[in-house]
C-alpha cells in the first residue's frame, strides 16, 4: 500500500517536499508505521537522534482530520498526516 | 456564538477592528482581547521573527472543540469568542494570536479567554519555528498533542 506522510512542524525538516511516501504492508498499525519512518530517516539522516525523537513523540491523523490511536490499522492507499508535539499561541 | 480562522499572513493580517465588530454586543457587559506577538528574547537568543505551521482543518475543529467544552463547562448565559492564528512568517511584535471574548460579566470573560489560550495550547495542532539574529532557525519542541 502506498501512504503520502503528510508533513507538519518540526518534522518539515524531514524532506523538501511537503510529504514523504511510504509503501508498506497491508493492515499495518499506526505504531508500526511509526517503526517504518523510524528507519527510514535512520537509513536517509544517518540515525539523527533529534528526528527520531521527534517521531516518536508524534500523533498522527487520518485523511479525514481525525487523530488516530497507534493501534489504528492502515487498510488503504491514503494520506496521512504527522503531528509533531504542539505549541502554537 | 464564535468566530474562528486560520489567516494566511501571505494574503491578510490580524485585525483587532475585525475581532471588536464580532463580540460587540449590549448584551454584554465585559470584553477581554488576549493578543499574541512575537518575542525579542528566547532561551538568550535573539529573535527577529517567527514561521508558523498549521494543519488548519484539525485547527479549526480543534477551536470548535474547545467552544463547545467552555460551554459545558462554564454555563454562561451568553458568550461571544472570536479566535484567529496566523500561519506563515511574521516579524518580532506582530500579531500571531487574538482571542477576543464578550460576556456578562468581567469574572466570566477572563476566565474564558485564559480557559482558551491554555487549551489551545495543548489541544491545537499548531507549530512555531523561531528565527534568530544570527541567522539561525530553530523548530520549539512543544508538547504531544492532547485529544479528548
Amino acid at each position: 500500500m502506498k501512504i503520502k506522510l503528510e508533513l507538519f512542524g518540526a518534522s518539515r525538516d524531514f524532506s523538501n517536499k511537503d510529504h514523504l511516501e511510504f509503501d508498506i504492508q497491508n493492515n499495518l498499525k499506526i505504531k508500526d508505521f511509526r517503526k517504518e519512518i523510524i528507519n527510514y530517516l535512520d537509513e536517509n539522516f544517518k540515525g539523527n537522534k533529534m528526528f527520531k525523537k521527534i517521531v516518536e513523540n508524534s500523533s498522527f491523523c487520518s485523511e479525514d482530520n481525525n487523530i488516530i490511536k497507534d493501534d489504528y490499522k492502515i487498510t488503504k492507499d491514503q494520506k496521512i498526516g504527522i503531528i509533531p508535539p504542539i505549541g502554537g499561541g | 456564538m464564535l468566530h474562528t480562522k486560520i489567516i494566511d499572513i501571505k494574503d491578510e493580517k490580524i485585525e483587532l477592528s475585525k475581532a471588536e465588530k464580532f463580540i460587540a454586543s449590549s448584551r454584554f457587559g465585559a470584553s477581554v482581547y488576549f493578543v499574541g506577538t512575537v518575542r525579542d528574547l528566547n532561551n538568550n537568543k535573539k529573535v527577529i521573527g517567527m514561521t508558523y505551521d498549521s494543519h488548519d482543518p484539525i485547527v479549526i475543529k480543534s477551536f470548535e472543540e474547545i467552544y463547545q467544552d467552555s460551554i459545558t463547562r462554564f454555563k454562561y448565559e451568553n458568550q461571544a469568542v472570536f479566535i484567529e492564528h496566523v500561519k506563515g512568517y511574521i516579524n518580532l511584535g506582530e500579531i500571531s494570536i487574538l482571542i477576543a471574548v464578550a460576556c456578562k460579566h468581567r469574572d466570566q470573560a477572563y476566565e474564558l479567554s485564559r480557559f482558551f489560550i491554555e487549551e489551545i495550547k495543548k489541544r491545537s495542532p499548531i507549530w512555531k519555528k523561531e528565527h534568530y539574529q544570527d541567522g539561525e532557525s530553530e523548530w520549539l519542541e512543544g508538547n504531544p498533542i492532547q485529544v479528548k
